[in-house]
């Protein structure tokens, strides 16, 4: 009688192919074994048909040597460790005639049990398995037999092999560890050894990495800077040491810092990029999206309190002005007709469009569907799950505009020519993916608009917008225009730039307020470090040395500290603030709320303690809700020709968390002196910004021009 | 292009002139492609030629789909076959073959050896196959010069070879593009750019072809609307039927109180969601009519390759199907062909794509003169070469209740055609018969190569110095 196992790893997508084969053994005198890596119950196969176990080890049984087996070994060698300490199944494979893997991830396990059972075929697939019980398979003795020592030598060879491999993987990643690089003298050491003549790229680039990552970990980011790029510049190949440089900016990013050797791997990265491009246009393109890949993200701008771009904007982009592929990626194509007027024979057709996000849209959406001379159309490049991944992709419509032509910029126009050819004017509301896309086929005479809010600032979309293309660009404060000037030089030379406050209905928020609102601070929004809610918490510290009426309320969804590993430590510490002072009753979630009107009632000071605004709708919806408003001069702006002070009334903005404190105290010394200066406020509010005054702008821009 | 242009003194000269024919898929392998394969050599050696044929092992067709040798029986002895060790790696399913760097990651294994074969030429699970394939046929023709080499695609590796001889020993060649390469014929328009590395071997490859042969219209306007200036060396050879695989239909009165057998044959290349498709029309027709609820659906073809022969979503398909009177019966060789569509009342003709996809089968079902129910895109090439059938359902696209009064209307042709119908349907193949639909191409390709009694200049003969590029 045959002996058939058969080893699975999960439970077969075809369990009725599976029985039909099991029948067909059983036809043919095999018997038949089914090892399962998962619990056998979930097969539901006829235990008539065949034998059928369980055999990988329960957790419970792990030992510290299995366990850290496991750790080391590749996913699918995991299954033959555990199949190879059930002696179950050592006894059933020994004694097979034919072994075989039902799916991908059984092959290692069929394939080790076969080293040392040579005398069982041994197939993947059960179609196979009965051609070869069917077939003859007597193979002579001499064959078998040096199959037999051939198995066994490689058996005993590749245990040595691999425990050599382990000692020497194990000294080694010693010798570099944290604590040899946390040694002046080993980082010294190792410095040297990795800059050393004669190293092969491969090698070298893999040791700098490691030395980084060792040193920077161990605190000492400096010695692993100077480990990464001196080694790295002993490399000759540009992608290995882009590689390098990027992988050593990604830990640093990954641990929250600024990477020293930021823009080194920004330039890496587009040198590579510039010798791609005559003749690779896609690996050009992967290697400029991961230069702005490693500008854009996240920690260096939205998760600490100062942001290199703010800072310097033209500096910290110059590397992307001197590199002919990100260069090529802003290269104006111009469009072959100029935007026709409005029509007068007939409505304006108005598209206005975004991805995803529509928070500033609904009043501009309303007033303009309600004017009988304009057909408004909206369309969320999110929506369609068929061309929602066209709109996903940076470092696809790189590629295209580094190709000049593919198959993605046809499936855009394809996409989008319909919304172009219908639309007069086409109002594309952030400067991210929408903007770009809509700029990636010739527009025709229809005229684009592009809202600018503030991220896109520091993101890539906005370089990959072809403005030659814009007619309007609008920013919504003085300020964000200034950023994104400096960061987009072509700006200056194309569309007309216009600021227009954002639509805010703000008659909604005046309401009375309690007298005991007084002593209660506000801010609206706070789930993130840019908010920076811990300022407002040292001003409230101020206020209740003195007065312990002074309490604060967050309004708005937690804060996320998943964003990475520098909001996760913000977070920590806005945790033990408000572990502090929650039960104090000096600080309250209010949590989040469609009724923000209601939830400002009770505020008596509006703060705004952000690090970079580009309007702060919260804050001027407190001022109008009668609050007093408190603004931080926002650090990222602040000093430059326009920021917080430039945008809201001279009275309103402070320094510092002591200047705040003072505003506040002298604003609230009575109830009456609190009320006359809320009430000043809401009047500045609601005469500046309330859509009521800010929509002729936005007239101007659509019907007028 | 290489300078070793070294021209070697060619078969002519009163001797039979020479072809070396890369067709991948010849028989025995039990492939659709082997039945085109077969008829294109044996009318090359008909109208005069020695020809040689370049194919792989018979070990690699028992990876695929299997080997039929009753196929090769038709094969005209004077064929010449040549059988290289050539294999896809992809699909060994014996265990101990494997690296142990395989058998950790068997995926990952494929997608790099993809990656490695995809360098040497773009092409997936064959672009490794060119080097050998530049040797042999490089080899072929210095021990035997060859006047013409006829490229039969896929795979397109072929292109390689034809490339190499042309390069080095300026030796004239056609294409058999058959369903064509830069064109997605499933979803319609451009498989890749013409910029890309593919799209360069092809344009570079078609460039000098004598020929490029496409299985139909559409594909073959495709081509001259992508290469304007070869519009005129882009020629329409269809598939065809082979008269042996006919049954014969005379007589037959079905019995409704027994029931009817509807049957399908060929490869189940479509996605599960279309046979679920048709087998929920199936069902609907069974509940609704009382005949096809006495009837029975047989499946007979190959399923899946390698691991998976077999052993995927559509097997599971079927066997759910199996209460509802549907079997699958596996490959049909060659030689028991007739007698399977004999034993049938109605086919059932799947087919994937749209206007772009004819398919062989559609020949051989129209041929049989049996009533054909169409479970396919209504705009399909297979409308075309239907139309006038007078046992066709019609094409109503792949709604299950659509599909399901397809059956009744099958079943009802079944059941009244008359010899008459049936003679009329074959009539109406007659055309598609392969030797009618290959003998014009070779011919044709014939006096392209060789000196016409008209005394029309012969490509091959100043191709063969280098001078002119035919």
């Amino acid at each position: 009688m045959t002996a058939v196992l058969i080893v699975a790893t999960a439970a077969p997508k075809q369990p009725g192919v599976l029985v039909e084969a099991l029948e067909r053994f059983r036809s043919k005198d095999a018997t038949v074994t089914v090892a399962c890596f998962f619990d056998s119950e979930e097969l539901g196969i006829d235990p008539t048909l065949a034998e059928i176990r369980t055999f990988a080890v329960p957790a419970e049984k792990w030992d510290a040597r299995f366990r850290k087996a496991l750790e080391r070994a590749p996913a699918n060698r995991k299954i033959w460790l555990h199949a190879r300490r059930s002696t179950w199944l050592r006894q059933q494979y020994r004694r097979a005639d034919l072994l075989v893997a039902l799916d991908a991830r059984a092959v290692h396990t069929v394939w080790q049990m076969a080293q040392r059972n040579t005398r069982a075929g041994a197939c993947y697939g059960l179609v196979p398995a009965q051609k070869a019980l069917a077939g003859n398979r007597s193979e002579p003795v001499g064959k078998r037999l040096e199959r037999r020592v051939a198995a066994a030598a490689g058996i005993g060879a590749r245990g040595a092999r691999s425990a050599a491999e382990q000692t020497i993987r194990t000294t080694l990643n010693k010798a570099t560890g944290q604590r040899v690089m946390s040694n002046p003298a080993g980082a010294w050491l190792w410095t040297r050894a990795a800059a050393a003549p004669r190293i092969p790229d491969r090698l070298r680039s893999k040791l700098a990495v490691r030395l980084h990552d060792s040193a920077v970990r161990a605190g000492r980011t400096a010695a692993g800077a100077r480990a990464a790029s001196t080694a790295a510049q002993r490399i000759s190949s540009l992608a290995t040491r882009a590689d390098v440089l990027t992988k050593a900016a990604k830990t640093e990013l990954t641990l929250g810092h600024q990477p020293s050797g930021l823009h080194d791997a920004i330039r890496a990265q587009l040198a590579l990029a510039d010798d791609l491009l005559p003749r690779d246009t896609k690996k050009a393109a992967a290697a400029v999206s991961m230069a702005w890949s490693l500008s854009s993200n996240r920690v260096l701008h939205f998760d600490r309190l100062t942001s290199p771009m703010s800072t310097d904007p033209g500096a910290f982009v110059a590397p992307f002005r001197a590199s002919t592929a990100a260069r090529k990626l802003s290269q104006p194509r111009g469009r072959l007709t100029p935007a026709a007027p409005a029509p007068t024979d007939r409505p304006l057709r108005l598209l206005v469009t975004t991805l995803i996000n529509d928070n500033f849209l609904p009043e501009i959406l309303e007033r303009y569907r309600a004017m009988p001379n304009v057909e408004v159309r909206f369309l969320d490049l999110y929506e369609d799950e068929l061309t929602r991944p066209l709109a996903l992709s940076g470092s696809t419509v790189m590629e295209h505009l580094l190709a000049g032509d593919s198959s993605y910029g046809a499936k855009v126009e394809e996409w989008l020519r319909p919304h172009l050819d219908w639309a007069d004017t086409i109002f594309v509301d952030w400067c991210q993916a929408t903007a770009a896309l809509f700029t990636l086929p010739d527009p025709g005479s229809t005229r684009i608009i592009v809202r600018l809010h503030s991220f896109e600032a520091f993101n890539f979309w906005p370089h990959l917008v072809d403005f030659s293309r814009v007619d309007d660009v609008v920013f919504v404060s003085d300020h964000l225009r200034d950023l994104s000037t400096a960061v987009l030089p072509q700006l200056t030379d194309g569309p007309r730039l216009r600021v227009i406050d954002n639509a805010m209905d703000l008659q909604r928020y005046l309401r009375s307020k309690p007298a005991d609102a007084r002593f209660n601070l506000g801010m609206v929004g706070f789930s993130s470090v840019a908010k920076d809610p811990r300022w407002t918490i040292e001003v409230l510290r101020k206020l209740r040395e003195r007065d312990e009426r002074y309490r604060l309320t967050l309004i708005g969804s937690n804060f996320n500290d998943r964003a990475s590993k520098p909001a996760k430590d913000y977070g920590r510490l806005l945790n033990q603030d408000l572990a502090e002072l929650e039960p104090l009753g000096a600080v309250r979630r209010y949590g989040q709320t469609d009724d923000v009107p209601a939830a400002l009632q009770e505020v008596g000071v509006i703060v705004s303690s952000s690090v970079r605004e580009s309007f702060h709708c919260g804050l001027v919806e407190g001022a109008a809700s009668g609050a007093v408003p408190v603004v931080r001069d926002w650090p990222f702006f602040a000093g430059k020709p326009h920021g917080a002070r430039t945008l809201f009334p001279a009275d309103w903005v402070v320094e510092s968390p002591a200047e705040a404190a003072d505003r506040i105290f002298a604003a609230t010394a009575t109830e009456e002196q609190w009320r006359e200066i809320g009430q000043a406020a809401a009047e500045h509010a609601l005469k500046t910004w309330d859509w009521s005054v800010t929509q002729s702008g936005f007239d101007r821009l659509l019907l007028d021009d | 292009m290489s300078n070793r242009v070294a021209p070697l003194p060619r078969s002519g000269g009163g001797q039979r002139p020479h072809a070396i024919y890369l067709a991948i898929g010849f028989p025995p392998a039990a492939k659709s492609s082997a039945y085109r394969l077969r008829e294109t050599a044996n009318q090359f050696v008909a109208m005069g030629w020695d020809i040689t044929v370049i194919t792989i092992c018979q070990e690699a067709w028992e990876r695929e789909y299997g080997l039929d040798h009753t196929l090769s029986e038709k094969v005209d002895p004077r064929v010449k076959v040549i059988e290289l060790p050539l294999m896809r790696e992809d699909l060994e399913t014996d265990i101990r073959a494997f690296s142990e760097e395989r058998s950790i990651d068997p995926v990952g294994w494929i997608s790099r050896l993809r990656k490695r074969e995809q360098k040497i030429f773009p092409e997936r699970d064959f672009g490794g196959w060119r080097y050998e394939l530049e040797k042999a046929v490089v080899q072929q023709h210095r021990q035997h010069p060859a006047d013409l080499l006829i490229s039969s695609c896929a795979p397109y590796v072929n292109l390689a070879a034809t490339w190499k001889l042309w390069e080095e020993y300026r030796v004239p060649y056609a294409v058999d593009f058959r369903d064509g390469w830069s064109l997605d014929v499933i979803g319609g328009g451009e498989a890749f750019t013409r910029d890309s590395v593919s799209g360069r071997w092809e344009s570079k490859v078609l460039e000098h072809a004598l020929a490029v042969w496409c299985v139909n219209d559409p594909i073959a306007g495709f081509y001259r609307e992508r290469y304007p200036h070869l519009a005129d060396r882009v020629h329409v050879v269809r598939n065809g039927y082979d008269e042996d695989s006919l049954p014969d239909v005379s007589g037959r009165s079905p019995d409704p109180n027994a029931g009817l057998t509807f049957g399908y044959l060929g490869s189940v290349n479509f996605t599960p969601a279309f046979l679920e498709s048709v087998l929920d029309g199936w069902r609907i027709a069974r509940r609704n009519d009382p005949i096809l609820a006495r009837s029975r659906f047989e499946v007979r073809g190959h399923i899946g390759a390698g691991p998976i022969r077999e052993a995927n979503r559509h097997m599971d398909l079927l066997k759910e199907a199996a209460v509802d009177n549907v079997s699958f019966g596996g490959p049909v060789p060659k030689s028991d062909l007739a007698a399977t569509y004999g034993s049938w009342d109605a086919l059932v003709l799947m087919l994937v794509g749209g206007r772009f996809v004819t398919s062989g089968k559609v020949y051989e079902f129209m041929a049989t003169g049996l009533p054909v129910l169409s479970a396919h895109d209504v705009d399909h090439d297979a409308s075309n070469i239907l139309a006038g059938h007078p046992l066709w359902t019609g094409a109503v696209g792949l709604d299950p209740h659509r599909l399901a009064d397809s059956f009744s209307e099958a079943a009802r042709m079944a059941l009244k055609a008359t010899d008459e119908d049936r003679a009329t349907a074959r009539q109406l193949a007659r055309r598609f018969a392969r030797p009618a639909v290959l003998a014009p191409a070779v011919r044709h390709l014939t006096e392209l190569v060789q000196p016409t009694p008209a005394g029309v200049p012969a490509p091959a003969a100043t191709a063969s110095t280098g001078d002119v590029q035919p």
